[in-house]
């Protein structure tokens, strides 16, 4: 663990090295006027956005409700598919008749459904909600699916043999074997769960990070626009950390 | 129909096929409560489809399978099965791996929590039980394993190569310490295994099945070796020698008969 860290360590810096080394062109090349200020904005100015933004307070709302929309996708949207992709694998003569369906509604570019969504669910949360739930629902169906057909089927008859009622095969080897899978994707679509929201707010909505961009576009602030940008990327990272975290403690029986 | 008093397993003119391939044909076998069985045989002749039908997990195409006198439907309730491949519940502890079969049965966390401690302690995983399977090295897993079937206390072990996938001295000692348990507490045991020293080393009686397709038992021998047995020194002793060339000269015609059929 330390010698990874002391070989981390340098890494880190030349990644350092190179943003700095990115943001501080980018700087230049508009100081010197290579660089159009207008369509272009500056690092400098972009800092200074967020920095204002988050001492009056502005962003927190848009933010909190962006992470609400996610939030509430993802557990809509995961909840949802762990228990079709299940419930499918059980019953594959079921599964089999859907199948087609299934694949042509994944197969729908999601933006397409976001104008549909906004005359359904309104300008409020839950067309954002709606979008970001069509995302993660087929990310999450398809794993638990393939995660109930993968489980070894010795380790079936073994639990069968220390005596697995049906339910406990299901509490004890199906759900735990799904799982694997679903925790796998966990990072891809809580990430998704984020980009289909904010696309949804780009498209009409009246709060959120995604409003924010949409709203600095209409004045052509790009200044705001990259700011906006910066912000959602930084929130996306963090929770891709954290949840890289619960990744690694629940599948923690993983070699 | 005679003796079927005593029979923890019989097998009544068992066939078994698969779509048009006939793994095994017309087998009787009997297992005596309380004996120790091996099953030889060529690699493919039957002998986990065999296990399998006795467990319960399959049925048989034709014939009927008894335990305890009672014809079988479904699983074998009062068995327990070590399997060829690793079993175990990967995302349970050694712990939750060994309590499993009592929480299965009902028995109440603690307690099944105390009686897999037990068991721990007896295949020698002090320490371990709050390691995944993962982390273990196969002989640990087996020990596992076979705390995990013990445990229940079935009245029939049915044990398919448990220990083929170790180094030749962990299996000695796997071994010995499955003598010890069954000399502990005497259950039936039906041990499937390829290799003729291990059967004889181990079993009361030592079953010689034909080369595959169409299976059936070529013969059946009884090993008079007295118990308990030292496994550390038995294979030099001239009762096993003798035993082995005679049990050799049959299973060796069955094991050049399956390569002749396998070329
Ligand atoms: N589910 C199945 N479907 C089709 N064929 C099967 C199935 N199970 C077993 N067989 C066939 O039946 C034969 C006997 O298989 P089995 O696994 O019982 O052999 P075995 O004696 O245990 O072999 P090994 O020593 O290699 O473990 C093999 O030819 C195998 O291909
Ligand atoms: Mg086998």
């Amino acid at each position: 663990m330390n010698e990874r860290a002391s070989r981390r360590l340098p890494i880190a810096v030349w990644q350092a090295l190179l943003g700095a080394a990115l943001l501080g062109s980018w700087q230049a090349l508009v100081n010197a006027g290579k660089l159009d200020k207008f369509f272009f904005s500056r690092p400098s100015d972009v800092a200074a956005r967020i920095v204002e933004w988050l001492k009056t307070g502005f962003i927190w709302p848009h933010l909190a409700v962006t992470l609400e929309e996610a939030a509430l996708a993802f557990t809509i949207g995961a909840a949802s598919g762990v228990v079709c992709g299940f419930g499918l694998a059980r019953a594959p003569r079921l599964g089999a008749l859907v199948d087609p369906y299934i694949r042509l509604l994944n197969a729908l570019p999601r933006v397409v459904l976001a104008p549909i969504f906004l005359l359904w669910f309104g300008l409020g949360i839950w067309s954002k909600i709606a979008l970001g739930v069509t995302v993660v629902f087929f990310i999450v169906f398809f794993n638990t699916h393939q995660g109930v057909r993968d489980v070894d089927p010795v380790v079936v008859n073994n639990a069968r043999m220390l005596g697995a009622s049906e339910w406990q095969l299901v509490r004890h080897v199906l759900i735990p074997s799904a799982l694997t899978w679903v925790f796998s994707s966990l990072h891809i679509s809580i990430g998704f769960a984020m980009i289909a929201v904010v696309v949804g707010e780009y498209l009409g909505s009246a709060r959120g990070v995604g409003y924010l961009i949409s709203q600095a576009e209409g004045v052509f602030d790009t200044t705001g626009v990259f700011a906006g940008m910066a912000v959602l990327s930084a929130v996306v990272l963090l929770v891709g950390w954290g949840v890289n975290r619960l990744e690694r403690w629940l599948l923690r029986w993983k070699a | 129909m005679h003796g079927t008093e005593s029979a923890a397993i019989r097998l009544d003119n068992v066939t078994k096929r698969f779509a048009a391939y006939t793994a095994i044909q017309g087998i009787d076998l009997e297992v005596r409560a309380g004996a120790f069985v091996s099953v030889v045989g060529p690699s493919g002749c039957g002998k986990s489809t065999l296990l399998n039908l006795a467990a319960g997990l399959i049925a048989p195409s034709e014939g009927a399978v008894f335990v305890f006198g009672q014809s079988l439907y479904g699983l074998n309730r009062r068995a327990g099965f070590m399997f060829q491949q690793d079993a175990l519940l990967a995302w349970k502890t050694v712990l939750g791996n060994i309590a499993a079969g009592l929480r299965f049965r009902g028995v109440h966390a603690r307690e099944a929590e105390a009686r897999a401690r037990e068991w721990i302690a007896r295949v020698g995983l002090r320490g371990f039980s709050d390691a995944f399977p993962s982390q273990l090295s196969g002989g640990m897993r087996k020990r596992v394993a076979m705390a995990q079937s013990w445990i229940v206390d079935p009245d029939i072990l049915l044990m398919d190569e448990p220990f083929s996938a170790l180094d030749v001295h962990t299996r000695l000692r796997m071994e010995s310490e499955l003598l010890e348990l069954w000399t502990a507490s005497p259950k039936t045991v039906l041990f499937v295994t390829h290799d003729l020293e291990e059967a004889l080393a181990l079993a009361d009686e030592v079953v010689v099945l034909s080369a595959g397709p169409a299976s059936r038992v070529v013969n059946r021998y009884g090993i008079d070796l007295p118990r308990p047995r030292h496994l550390i020194d038995i294979r030099t002793e001239p009762r096993f020698a003798d035993l082995y060339r005679h049990i050799w000269a049959q299973l060796k015609e069955e094991v050049l008969r399956s390569y002749e059929r396998a070329s």
